[in-house]
């Protein structure tokens, strides 16, 4: 069982906010009268928020009328939520199996040497973070990494910093 | 070789509503809905011997004929995209290729099951397979093979909702699966009763694979007999592989069900990588313990994987080339399964760090003998786990010791 490192149960929130919580009640709207939506109510706090402070998780189970412990209970069981402010570009490496024997660990090493960060610690301008994990179903693209829901791969060290330079490019 | 799951792979846009029609699409539903009766849909479709392809191989017509059995209304259908075994991403094609042959399938499963209600439920790392499921769910809908009198037949209305996980290897476990429908923690929970009676929200589901139902509107068109011979012997129909590993090309290959991993490795998939030779294998997924070369020509299906002492899971080959470690490999999958175990039980819980502690004193040379049998009676204890996963996640470690010991025990006796 993984215990997901994230943020103490205190307010994250930068001043200015507060539209972004206006924003959050209205996509909850939406939600409130769709049974089981929790995990949709999750996703649309860290479309907003880029992860799920602790004031989206008082005002889902306000809106979808749940026990706030449920909604915390939810939160922290799926990998894919955080709740720290996540990077623009979230970079997930696979370390199962079929990636680990195809190259992986020289993958993430690249693009953390490259980054000048650890795993899940966001660079200074916001822009990346990498992710060591769980399978992601693209073995086929062995070794593969995620940006956000895109996917890459066969990748190795050279390939890592190619596709980081291409996402800074983006942002250029 | 006649394809049943991957026929429409090359086709243009395959993914679209159009090219989907221009392959004969849905012309099985309509065949289904004007000809036959929901028991003659799910008498068919036990007849073909077609079962549950994420890995239990459970007979999917009977599982049917007891949904449709449970007096309880309304019933579901759920469609089963949590694909997240290690080794496996057959889905993931489906989802991104071909997802109104699913839809399809799901249709006809509601027809046999007098369903009205289903859910799509992918897992959240498959964005693309999201978009493309999503905007064929629309196309359906506004072509009218989904909602009320689906084609013009009175009292067959089906509505789908789609969902998407958020990173849980555990909700593909059916159960689990139901609780994430339902806004809550993937946790698994007690069978007996089983989904065709008391699935999702409390009430009869049919919940299969994405490759099972996009194998039913082939069986419609062309037969239960038909399909029983695209397999070997009780093995029927076809079964999507997939190779992974040190192989020289990963890929996909929709091939008999009982085929060989030695024709899967060496005449699909291009032979090892590099030529070098071949240590093992994995049949189905990470759950799956490895073979030796030996077992090569063994056939990759359940009844053959069992009596190895392995199991077939999921058709995710897994290849291991001279270079890899097994004490490794079998480390790596401890500590998926450690990372993965949703820690509602405790033989899971404290059993899957308990593999990888073992096996990091192991690795670190200071594992002794005792740990040997101390890895095989940590997972016979294991097997008391409340749900698969548990009862699975040392089969790789204890498998590993079985089939490679000595590279067990050249890490202890500093070899």
């Amino acid at each position: 069982m993984a215990i997901h490192a994230g943020a103490p149960r205190r307010s994250t929130l930068a001043p200015g906010d507060q539209a972004k919580l206006d924003d959050l009640r209205a996509r909850l709207a939406d939600l409130k009268d769709e049974p089981g939506a929790t995990l949709e109510a999750l996703y649309a706090a860290q479309e907003v928020f880029s992860y799920v402070p602790p004031e989206a998780v008082t005002m889902i189970a306000e809106e979808l009328s749940l026990p706030e412990s449920e909604v915390f209970g939810v939160l922290t069981f799926y990998t894919m939520f955080h709740r720290k402010p996540s990077a623009k570009y979230v970079l997930r490496v696979c370390r199962d199996l079929s990636c680990h024997i195809s190259g992986a660990p020289a993958v993430l090493k690249a693009l953390n040497d490259e980054l000048g960060t650890r795993v899940t610690e966001v660079t200074e301008d916001g822009l990346f973070e990498t992710e060591s994990v769980s399978c992601l179903g693209l073995c086929d693209l062995q070794p593969a990494v995620m940006v956000n829901l895109e996917q890459h791969g066969p990748l190795d060290a050279e390939k890592a910093r190619s596709l980081l330079a291409d996402l800074r490019a983006r942002e250029a | 070789m006649e394809l049943v799951v991957t026929k429409n792979f090359g086709n243009p846009q395959s993914w679209t509503l159009e090219s989907y029609r221009n392959a004969g699409g849905y012309q099985a539903l309509e065949k289904v809905l004007n000809e036959m009766t929901p028991e003659d849909v799910s008498e068919l479709v036990k007849e073909s011997g077609l079962s549950g392809r994420g890995g239990a191989f459970f007979p999917t017509g009977l599982k049917w004929q007891f949904v449709r059995s449970d007096p309880k209304t309304p019933r579901y259908v759920v469609i089963n995209g949590d694909e997240s075994e290690p080794g496996t991403y057959v889905n993931r094609y489906s989802l991104e290729l071909d997802p109104h042959l699913m839809l399809e399938g799901m249709l006809i499963a509601a027809y046999a099951c007098n369903a009205t209600l289903g859910y799509v439920y992918i897992r959240g790392e498959y964005g693309l397979g999201h978009e493309r499921t999503q905007a064929a769910i629309r196309e359906a809908y506004e072509a009218g093979y989904l909602g009320q009198r689906i084609m013009g037949k009175d009292g067959f209305d089906f509505e789908v909702t789609f969902r998407r996980g958020a990173g849980a290897y555990i909700v593909g476990e059916e159960t689990a699966l139901f609780n994430s429908l339902e806004g809550k923690r993937g946790n698994p929970r007690y069978k007996p009763p089983f989904p065709t009676n008391v699935g999702v929200w409390g009430l009869p589901t049919a919940i299969n694979n994405v490759e099972t139902l996009s194998a039913a509107p082939a069986i419609i068109e062309n037969g239960a007999e038909w399909f029983q011979n695209l397999g070997h012997g009780e093995a029927t129909g076809t079964k999507m592989y997939c190779l992974s590993g040190r192989v020289a090309k990963p890929g996909v290959h929709e091939l008999p069900l009982g085929t060989t991993a030695r024709e899967l490795i060496y005449d699909y998939g291009g032979g090892v990588l590099d030529g070098r030779p071949l240590k093992g294998f994995k049949p189905g997924g990470a759950s799956s313990a490895a073979l030796g070369p030996e077992h090569l020509d063994a056939p990759l299906e359940p009844r053959s994987m069992a009596e190895l002492g392995t199991i077939m899971g999921t058709g995710g080959v897994v290849v291991y080339d001279d270079t890899v470690c097994m004490v490794d490999a079998a480390y790596r999958d401890a500590l998926f399964f450690e990372e993965e175990s949703c820690g509602f039980c405790i033989p899971c819980r404290e059993g899957t760090p308990n593999l990888v502690q073992i096996l990091e004193r192991i690795l670190h040379g200071q594992g002794t003998m005792d740990d040997l049998d101390l890895l095989e009676d940590l997972g016979a204890s294991m097997m008391s786990s409340f749900c698969g996963l548990g009862q699975f996640a040392h089969q790789p470690v204890r498998g590993a010791v079985r089939a490679f010991r000595d590279e067990f025990e050249a890490y202890i006796l500093g070899r």
